[in-house]
């Protein structure tokens, strides 16, 4: 108690004049008060405060390189918070880096990028429940704990059809208020695709595996290679599924593996759950899933893929250790949706049934975790070793394999690649999709080459000049107005469920007081941002959820209707600003500084 | 892309060898070479080794990535610092300028680290030639030393607005050449700006370049205004800071001071020489 006392005092002493002020007050006052005791207790009262301390934060983000749209959002963030009295800097990490800062290591004030987001509003479950405040990965980077937060979050869950429907209006309207981070807008995402060379580009969307596989292919030579261009170099370095540096929402690791049911999402976004590896499910009781597995079905080494990988790609994702650590190891991704399967039990070879503990659309979502062969994960589950480095409980082989090459069982197979060139995939011949009973998309190329371009102008040349056949990463909204349709080049605009956002990290004050967060969140002009920035392309938001699932009392109407910009024209107003923050019980000096316990 | 510019790249530099060769070093001095590479290879055997070992380690360490919990991130610091300095160039931004440092940024500097290597190896004493090597290898590796510590990105990650979305007289617009297609995929591989090795290359270049005025006099202004030019087009492409190129000109002069200073000191030929000497006689 009495160093933890003295520990304060000191950092008080060196905070420039009231600290010396403070000392000098301590020598005098020594001697002349100390003649009665309860002047002593009088003394030490006035003399022990800690005063508060002006804000000073640091944003997090993106390099322009990497992301040229968070590290404009989070410049003007930066400079609206600075006007209403905090101090700001900007740390820029690359993107594995950023990741590893925000979402394994919880390293950050405030951190504004992307967020892969979901189709189903369910990965808000993992996203933000209390559970995971400690866990790396994508469950809860912002340390967000709020227990009412996490019975609306299990509700919703739990429920199906039109129930589930008002327990996710509850949860986001909940989400509203609390702002655990503030959503900022969703992108429209635009590709270029050469329509000279293939049909069917409207069918799938380019961020799933289905915009690769069904295309037809209009000339003689196109069939033998699909040519992709990619802003991203990370496919060509590392292809761990459960990997979350390397991985956003993970196009080509759904190439490469199959999972036992797949959202298939067109271009416009439309979408439905459809049986993939496995041939039907059928729920037994409320809670019993039986999943059928299609018969001979072999990974890409020709290990047949059996009910058992099945069951040990779920218990592996939620113990990447399989137990041979002090404390679990799950994986940092996919969390929310493994934590619904309960049990799992193996009957036959292609038969397993599901123990849910979630209602049955939450349920069927958990079918859309990869399906990793066992033969190659379960020594995977050491944990990670360098020679004299004393590694994080938990961190397995598992999460930091580059996996290359990965073996999957997708319609495609990993062939070569070159970091930071390309890496090429090839059409798996043994694929269910290219039997002639199944009705799904196959792949109709010989091969993939996801080529490796950073820039959007230069990969819009490489269509452009027909060395390329689409941008398999979506272009940079400052180029799309340059684009030139012709007959040959088409620009395909499709939605996106995935938004940029600014997370803040709740363990640490000011961040952990929902106050402090709802009057941030009304200096960001979303709508403003969404011009400047992303030039019109993209959709300011109030909840990060994908379109269909957006209650009518979070629509955007002109405005946000849950935390209005308190300003105009992207212009904060500094007065209403600091009326706000005041009014959230937090305190201003006489330098217009604001001041806050940290 | 990278291959196309790689081709063009020795294509430009082997053209122009030759020709500077031809000007510069003069038909005399290449025949004697011809007669004596192997005696001024034997002696120049520590330097190009020491230069070799230190060109495959920085490759291989800035292949292998920097980790970043070792070094300290400086972006704010540095742009604090110097504030919107580098932002004057685009005031005298035109497209022919662009292309001409773009061209120089990525040619001109090619030619200027290796001509001298040839023109020194010409000169029958191999001091210079020796020193020259020496010099290289220091700016690598301590140049290697402060990419480590000091993790920073170039005024392009932090300007965004003025310098990449290619509005007006932006160098950015000229974001389609292959060139400039070449230096964001070398900008993007390395975050690491402090020092700029390529004001220090350059500038080591340009002192050894006045240096030896006496035998290449017309060398020294060629080198001069490359070496200028080359140094300017960093922080008009937005890829170095003032204090980058500030800290670059520092380590030349160090680089070029400790070379005179190693060079010479110990004699490994003259050692060598001993040795046999006293095995055979």
């Amino acid at each position: 108690m009495d160093t933890q006392r003295s520990g304060s005092r000191r950092k008080v002493d060196g905070d420039s004049a009231g600290g010396i002020s403070r000392r000098a007050a301590l020598a005098g006052a020594a001697g002349v008060m100390a003649s009665t005791s309860g002047c002593v207790r009088e003394f030490r009262s006035t003399v022990n405060r800690d005063d508060l301390e002006p804000l000073s934060l640091t944003i997090t983000t993106l390099p322009a390189d990497g992301d040229r749209e968070s590290i404009l959002l989070a410049r003007e963030i930066a400079a609206t918070l600075e006007a209403v009295g905090i101090d700001v800097s900007i740390e820029m990490r690359s993107q594995e880096e950023f990741r590893r800062a925000v979402v394994i290591n919880h390293d950050f004030d405030v951190y504004v990028g992307p967020h892969p987001g979901g189709l189903d509003p369910d990965f808000l479950y993992e996203t933000l429940h209390s559970l995971y405040a400690d866990e790396p990965g994508w469950q809860n980077p912002f340390g967000f704990t709020n227990l009412l937060v996490d019975d609306l979050l299990e509700a919703q869950r739990d429920a199906d059809g039109e129930q589930r429907r008002d327990a996710v209006e509850a949860t986001l309207e909940a989400l509203a208020i609390e702002q655990p981070f503030v959503p900022i807008c969703t992108p429209l995402e635009h590709r270029l695709v050469r329509d000279d060379r293939f049909d069917g580009w409207a069918d799938g969307h380019l961020a799933t595996r289905t915009g690769y596989l069904g295309l037809e292919p209009q000339t003689d030579d196109s069939a033998d290679q699909l040519r992709a261009v990619h802003m991203d170099a990370r496919p060509s370095q590392n292809l761990n599924p459960l990997n979350v540096e390397y991985r956003d929402r993970g196009t080509v690791i759904e190439l490469l593996y199959d999972s036992l049911a797949a959202d298939l999402v067109a271009t416009d976004g439309d979408h439905s759950l459809e049986p993939w590896l496995a041939d039907d499910w059928e729920w037994l009781d409320e809670s019993t899933l039986r999943v059928s597995l299609r018969p001979d079905c072999t990974f890409h080494d020709g290990e047949a893929l059996t009910a058992d990988d099945v069951a040990f790609t779920y218990r592996f994702l939620e113990d990447t250790a399989l137990g041979g650590s002090a404390a679990p190891a799950p994986a940092p991704r996919y969390r929310g949706r493994v934590a619904a399967v309960d049990d799992i039990d193996v009957q036959d070879e292609t038969t397993l049934e599901l123990t849910v503990g979630t209602g049955q659309d939450v349920g069927e979502q958990a079918l859309t975790v990869p399906i990793l062969p066992e033969h190659h994960w379960s020594e995977r589950a050491a944990a990670a070793t360098i020679p004299g480095v004393r590694i994080a409980q938990g961190t397995t082989d598992a999460v930091v394999t580059d996996n290359l090459p990965p073996v999957g069982s997708g319609p495609f197979q990993y062939h070569d690649h070159t970091e930071r060139e390309h890496v090429t995939l090839e059409r798996f011949d043994d694929h269910f999709t290219l039997r002639a009973d199944v009705a799904l998309p196959e792949p109709t190329v010989d091969e993939l080459r996801v080529g490796i371009d950073p820039r959007s102008t230069s990969a819009m040349q490489l269509i452009e000049a027909d060395s390329a056949d689409v941008t398999s990463s979506p272009l940079e909204s400052y180029v799309i107005d340059d684009v030139d349709e012709t007959d040959a080049v088409g620009l395909l605009e499709s939605p996106s469920w995935a938004f940029y956002h600014l997370g803040f990290n709740a363990r640490s004050a000011p961040f952990g007081n929902p106050r402090f967060r709802q009057v941030v969140a009304q200096l960001i002009d979303k709508a403003w941002l969404v011009e400047d920035v992303f030039h019109g392309y993209a959709r300011p938001i109030a909840t990060p959820v994908a379109d269909e699932w957006v209650p009518d009392a979070l629509e955007w109407d002109g405005a946000d209707p849950a935390m209005p910009f308190l300003g105009s024209n992207g212009e904060v107003d500094v007065d209403a600003a600091r009326t706000a923050f005041e009014e959230a019980g937090f305190r201003y000096d006489a330098d217009g500084n604001l001041r806050v316990r940290q | 892309m990278l291959v196309e510019v790689l081709t063009r790249v020795v294509l430009v530099v082997g053209l122009l060898l030759p020709i500077a060769l031809g000007l510069f070093v003069g038909r005399t001095r290449l025949t004697t070479t011809r007669t004596e590479w192997r005696s001024r290879i034997r002696v120049a055997a520590p330097a190009i080794l020491v230069l070799s070992v230190v060109l495959l380690a920085s490759r291989l360490i800035r292949w292998g990535g920097v980790d970043s919990d070792i070094g300290f991130h400086m972006t704010e610091t540095i742009r604090q610092t110097e504030g919107e300095f580098v932002l004057l160039f685009l005031q005298v931004a035109t497209p022919e300028l662009t292309s001409y440092l773009t061209a120089i940024y990525i040619y001109g500097y090619t030619f200027l680290l290796v001509f001298p290597v040839i023109a020194y190896f010409a000169l029958s004493d191999t001091t210079m030639f020796r020193r020259l090597l020496t010099a290289y290898a220091f700016n690598y590796a301590i140049g290697l030393v402060f990419y480590v510590l000091v993790i920073a990105y170039g005024p392009r990650n932090v300007f965004v607005e003025q310098l990449l979305t290619g509005s007006g007289s932006s160098p950015m617009i000229y974001e389609h050449s292959v060139e400039y297609r070449y230096l964001t995929r070398e900008v993007n591989q390395n975050t690491n700006v402090f020092p700029s090795l390529h004001t220090s290359l350059s500038a080591t270049v340009g002192i050894f370049a006045y240096l030896t005025r006496s035998s290449y006099p017309k060398w020294f202004p060629v080198a001069g205004v490359i070496a200028v030019s080359v140094i300017i087009s960093t922080m008009y492409l937005g890829l170095h800071w003032g204090i980058d190129v500030l800290a670059g000109l520092v380590l030349a002069v160090l680089c070029v001071a400790l070379s005179y200073q190693i060079v010479g000191r110990w004699s490994l030929s003259e050692l060598y020489g001993q040795l046999l000497e006293s095995k055979w006689f």
